[in-house]
């Protein structure tokens, strides 16, 4: 009669609930942006579709949620979305019918040092060349004609390859070698991003701010074989936007063409296993009991999760059972402290604009200092007399998330390891303490009559929220070439198939990886439409057929 | 720039607003919701403040679960699921009695517990034993979703709709005697134990019918029947429920424009014909056309006070809205995240884990107390001047012994913990009297809690979390007071006079402009209802047809007065 810890089954019927047994044509495991976006194209497709959540909202790190209670929301995960300038959903859906608008300011990402001068990042590159001729005449000349280039490696090359599936390295390097764009991505791509920027400009100071763009996301800045990626993060580094209400709200607004096209969407419903059926997966658990049935189930969980603990274990592949054993998880995380005040962080510098910077860099004075920083962080150290990290204002470009008048959320964020000694629990009051005073090392105003609520999340806090970011692993795995390209999670499941006849992957740890650049979701969903025989309703981005054409015919 | 007109223009996506837009929807016509927050939902809220950890600042309980709403709108396709407890509430004293009332699902709990504690009574079951299903369902939805009779059409007793069928089902019960009462009376009288008295009055003070007010006897006893009735929550909190109302509105082609408040309600030649949202609207046009109706789900306040504006109304209109009273629904509201439950008084065979009470209503200990806190809440117009236990009693929830979604392993969250309260404007210390005292007051509750629960110290204590009607006028903009009810629930408040006269049927002295909040009847909780009523009204005056999946009360009587059909008189 009793679960434990489940309830009671009523004597009386009191109203209808979603049913204990249900078929769909997708059932898709997680409503991560990656899981939306696959479900909001299968759904226009006509396949009935529904995505199973385990939280009590959708988004997984579209997450615009009030932390800071009562009265002030922030973005507790996802806020610089770097790709919307590209992601194919912007183009198929006519999403401002919902109310989604991205901000995306010209004063883009600053630095500020300790003697009072700053350097900035625009999206407009003259203003970002004006900006690092204070330091360095030749940089700033030097860093126009690269980003000239470097633009075009972005347009032809390594956006348009973020929306197609991966090619094996051999075909890849033999594609590229066709054109000059390809040719300096694989130059590239041999090379450190310390390297790069080296290469690139010579004042120190330039050279930190660009190192810490190229690496914010994860790149080891001694280790080659990623290169590719630093005029992507570079580029992108002046390219962010803010999604304008919070992040969620791209979450929201993906539900929103999911259920017009019929589809369902179930949360606080975590899903405990697939069920398979002669080899085949045929659908799902949820914990509370409820079965799924599906002709195609979609994961957007990690392998660890996926195949080492969904998928049960005999219905395994070996080469995948290794992967889930063996999958690295990202090896860094972020420590973000969130602040509500009566004014907003004001910094003290030559340069006023600094306050309206979209990203704020601070605590390094030299590249030095910022390799140091990345030394401790992939050692797995916590060193407090070298962090710095970047703060943003939240409420500067998006007003919506409080309502008490005049009043600001920020927060500073700065790159930590996964797992520290002593544990997360015993060092989060530290390290936040840590912060604040750093932080107000630059922004003078930061005193404690300014803050109304202060709270820190951690590497731990991460995965609390959100279980399948194992020690905070935001991308679901690391960025390194084993777990890249091809072989992200394994070149067993490409374009987002599996060897398990049902199943598909279309989460941040398959290609091309994560951080909402919906890669992973629009290339499963390809996969997933060609499988099941219905029409596409959508055809690739000209600039994703060009990079068909060019690279891979 | 797009057009953006609409048949309908629904100001608020919470409960009420996001209903209404259902209904609309799936009725055929375009519907926009204007909501200021980043989620609809109003009161209909969960969130994770604390990694892993769940509350519920406002709404708790499924109230509605008589609603015709869940087969009209047909939630279960949106992922509506619940959770059905065991044990709905238990009471305790500062003495050390506890006991478990179990809930319909266990109704041998609440035997065992009045064998232990008024043996010569025998068992608890009473009235709702005389109200078997489908009397029950009848009773509630005859005083709950049933629009309140025209102006014009006399009433006498026999034209009330629960009346009739409290004379339908049990005609020796009840006498007219009934009508007159307020439900302490009525426990007075029929409740023969004192903390079950106390336990009455405060759980129809959180189920929005004060036991105190003179006539209200009837809604006060439906209101705790509504609590019992559903006997459970929804699964993960409120905001399931709430994200079935509204996927079903969006499924139905409604458009849903969150973080785009409201600024103006526009009234050209005396009708409304769209809203003005504030300029750090996400939605790029900021003005938002109805061809047919707007709909307020704003309390009556704020719809006429702010957003129409005294410009288009007469004196003698603004000063009747100016003086709805608030007074009853403002809660103090704590959430409390801790290494064990409570055990109360230590006795921990009081509340076995399996059959946990999901609320607790303590210190229970005389009458005395509950109404020295309604003189605090109502007559001395502040937060409790004395902190001593007979000033707080609360109603203290848990759900995540029965619901794992809440909370992570090793952990438990008591949210909400209730505190009646003044609303801030009524607060002689003034609106920000609260955060003043917030500490304050968080400390003494704790301590008590304690006191009767010795294992909620400091080290079983790992975060707390508060929000105050002060702030809850922040976080929803049509909580007035932060009063989640809108309007006292007192018998000039209610039914025909709800929340006056001339605005009881939903409609106002604007053309095209309807009511649909807490303000109206039948009040808060999230019963669906007020969109039902509504939906009668809006039908009766052409605006919209629904198909045959739309069914009327029973007791609604249209503008004309004419008798109703199919119901003895």
């Amino acid at each position: 009669m009793m679960r434990r810890g489940y309830g009671i089954e009523p004597t009386e019927h009191i109203l209808d609930e979603f049913p204990e047994h249900s078929k769909f044509d997708v059932a898709i495991v997680g409503g991560g942006p990656n899981g939306l976006i696959a479900a909001a194209y299968l759904a226009r497709a006509g396949l009935r579709t529904i995505v199973v959540e385990r939280r009590h909202e959708l988004g997984g790190g579209l997450a615009t949620e009030e932390t800071l209670f009562p009265g002030y929301y922030t973005n507790t995960h996802a806020v610089y979305h770097m790709m919307t300038d590209y992601m194919p959903l912007f183009r198929d859906f006519d999403l401002d019918v919902h109310g989604l608008t991205f901000v995306k300011p010209n004063a883009q990402t600053a630095a500020v040092f300790t003697d009072g001068t700053s350097l900035m990042l625009c999206n407009q590159v003259e203003d970002t060349k004006d900006s690092i001729a204070k330091f360095s005449q030749r940089d700033a000349n030097s860093f126009g004609k690269v980003m000239r280039v470097w633009r075009r490696l972005v347009d032809d090359v390594i956006a348009p390859g973020t929306y197609l599936p991966p090619m094996p390295p051999m075909d890849m390097i033999e594609a590229f070698e066709r054109t000059g764009a390809g040719r300096e991505v694989l130059r590239l791509t041999e090379m450190s991003p310390i390297e790069i920027i080296n290469e690139l400009v010579e004042d120190d100071r330039v050279r930190m701010l660009l190192l810490y763009a190229a690496c914010m996301w994860g790149l080891n800045p001694h280790e080659s074989g990623l290169g590719f990626l630093v005029p992507l993060y570079v580029d992108r580094a002046a390219n962010k936007a803010l999604c304008y209400g919070g992040s969620h709200k791209l979450a929201g607004t993906l539900s929103r063409e999911i259920l017009r096209n019929g589809g369902v969407v179930l949360d606080n419903a975590e899903v405990t296993s697939f069920i398979v059926e002669n080899g085949r997966v045929t659908g799902l658990e949820v914990f509370d009991g409820r079965v799924i049935e599906a002709k195609a189930v979609l994961s957007s969980l990690p392998p660890p999760l996926t195949f080492g603990r969904l998928l049960p274990a005999e219905h395994v592949p070996s080469d995948l059972k290794r992967v889930a054993g063996e999958w690295e998880w990202d090896d860094w995380s972020f420590f973000t402290l969130a602040i509500a005040t009566n004014e907003a962080p004001r910094y003290e510098t030559d340069d006023p604009w600094v306050n309206d910077a979209f990203m704020v860099v601070t605590g390094f004075d030299s590249t030095e200092q910022l390799l140091r920083h990345w030394d401790n962080v992939l050692a797995g150290r916590l060193d407090l007399d070298c962090v710095g990290g970047h703060a943003t204002v939240e409420t500067r470009y998006d007003p919506t998330l409080v309502r008490i008048p005049g009043h600001h959320v920020s927060f500073l964020q700065v790159h930590v390891p996964g797992e520290v000694d002593g544990g997360w629990k015993a060092r989060h009051d530290e390290l936040a303490d840590c912060l604040l005073a750093r932080w107000g090392r630059y922004a003078h105003n930061l005193t404690p009559d300014n803050i109304v609520l202060s709270r820190a999340e951690s590497p731990l806090d991460i995965e609390t929220r959100l279980p399948n970011m194992v020690h905070g692993s935001i991308k679901h795995g690391a960025y390194n070439a084993l777990q890249m390209g091809v072989f992200r999670p394994h070149d067993t499941c490409v374009a987002g198939r599996t060897p398990v006849e049902g199943l598909y992957l279309c989460g941040a740890s398959s290609y091309p990886g994560g951080l909402v650049i919906g890669g992973p979701g629009y290339i499963a969903a390809n996969s997933v439409a060609d499988d099941l025989g219905v029409q596409k309703w959508w055809a690739p981005p000209r600039y994703v057929q060009r990079y068909r054409e060019v690279y891979l015919s | 720039m797009r057009d953006e007109t609409f048949d309908i223009v629904v100001v608020g996506g919470g409960h009420n607003g996001s209903t209404i837009a259902a209904y609309l929807a799936k009725s055929g016509l375009s519907v926009a919701v204007c909501e200021a927050r980043p989620e609809c939902g109003g009161g209909q809220e969960n969130t994770e403040p604390r990694p892993g950890f769940r509350i519920d600042p406002h709404a708790t309980y499924l109230y509605g679960g008589a609603a015709p709403g869940f087969d009209q709108l047909e939630l279960w396709k949106y992922g509506m699921r619940m959770v059905y407890y065991p044990s709905m509430s238990g009471v305790v004293t500062l003495d050390g009695v506890a006991a478990n009332m179990g809930s319909r699902w266990r109704p041998d709990i609440l035997e065992e517990s009045a064998r232990r504690f008024f043996p010569e009574q025998g068992g608890g079951g009473g009235l709702v034993d005389a109200l078997p299903e489908p009397a029950m369902r009848e009773l509630l939805r005859s005083l709950f979703w049933t629009p309140p009779h025209p102006r014009q059409h006399e009433i006498d007793e026999a034209d009330l709709p629960w009346w009739q069928v409290f004379r339908k089902h049990v005609p020796e019960l009840w006498t007219e005697r009934l009508l007159d009462m307020s439900y302490c009376d009525f426990l007075e009288e029929f409740v023969p134990w004192e903390p079950a008295r106390v336990l009455g009055a405060m759980g129809a003070w959180y189920c929005g019918a004060h036991p105190n007010w003179d006539g209200m006897m009837l809604p006060s006893l439906g209101g705790t029947m509504l609590f019992g009735y559903s006997g459970g929550s929804p699964r993960g909190g409120m905001h399931t429920y709430a994200h079935a109302i509204i996927r079903c509105a969006i499924a139905h082609g409604a458009r849903i424009l969150t973080n785009s408040p409201v600024e103006e309600i526009i009234v050209r030649n005396g009708r409304a014909v769209g809203v003005q949202l504030s300029a750090d609207a996400s939605f790029p046009e900021k003005t938002i056309w109805a061809r047919k109706a707007v709909i307020s789900g704003a309390d009556v306040k704020q719809t006429f006070l702010h957003l129409v504006g005294p410009q288009h109304m007469d004196a003698g209109f603004a000063q009747r809205v100016a003086d709805v009273s608030l007074k009853g629904g403002s809660l103090f509201v704590m959430s409390v995240i801790c290494r064990e439950l409570p055990k109360y008084h230590g006795r921990e065979d009081a509340f076995p884990e399996d059959i946990y009470p999901s609320c607790v209503v303590g210190p229970a200990d005389s009458m005395d107390f509950f109404y020295a806190q309604t003189r605090d809440a109502y007559s001395h117009k502040k937060v409790p001047a004395s902190l001593t236990p007979e000033h707080l009693t609360m109603m203290i929830c848990s759900h995540d012994q029965y619901d794992p979604t809440r909370t992570v392993d090793g952990y438990h969250v008591l949210s909400p913990i209730y505190l009646e309260c003044p609303p801030p404007q009524y607060d002689v210390d003034g609106p920000e009297g609260y955060n003043r005292r917030k500490q304050e007051i968080v400390d003494a509750a704790l301590a008590l809690i304690e006191r009767m629960a010795p294992n909620m110290h400091a080290d079983n204590i790992v975060d707390v979390f508060v929000n105050t009607p002060y702030d809850s006028e922040f976080r929803n903009a049509g909580m007035s007071g932060g009063n989640w009810y809108g309007a006292r629930q007192s018998a000039d408040q209610w039914f025909g006079t709800r929340p006056i006269p001339e605005l009881a049927r939903y409609r106002t002295p604007i053309d095209g402009l309807y009511l649909c909040s807490q303000s109206m009847h039948p009040g808060g909780l999230c019963l669906m209802a007020v969109p039902y009523n509504l939906m009668h009204i809006l039908i009766e005056d052409g605006i919209v047809e629904p198909a045959s999946w739309w069914y009327p009360s029973e007791w609604y009587v249209p503008e004309s007065g004419r008798p109703m059909a199919g119901v003895a008189r």
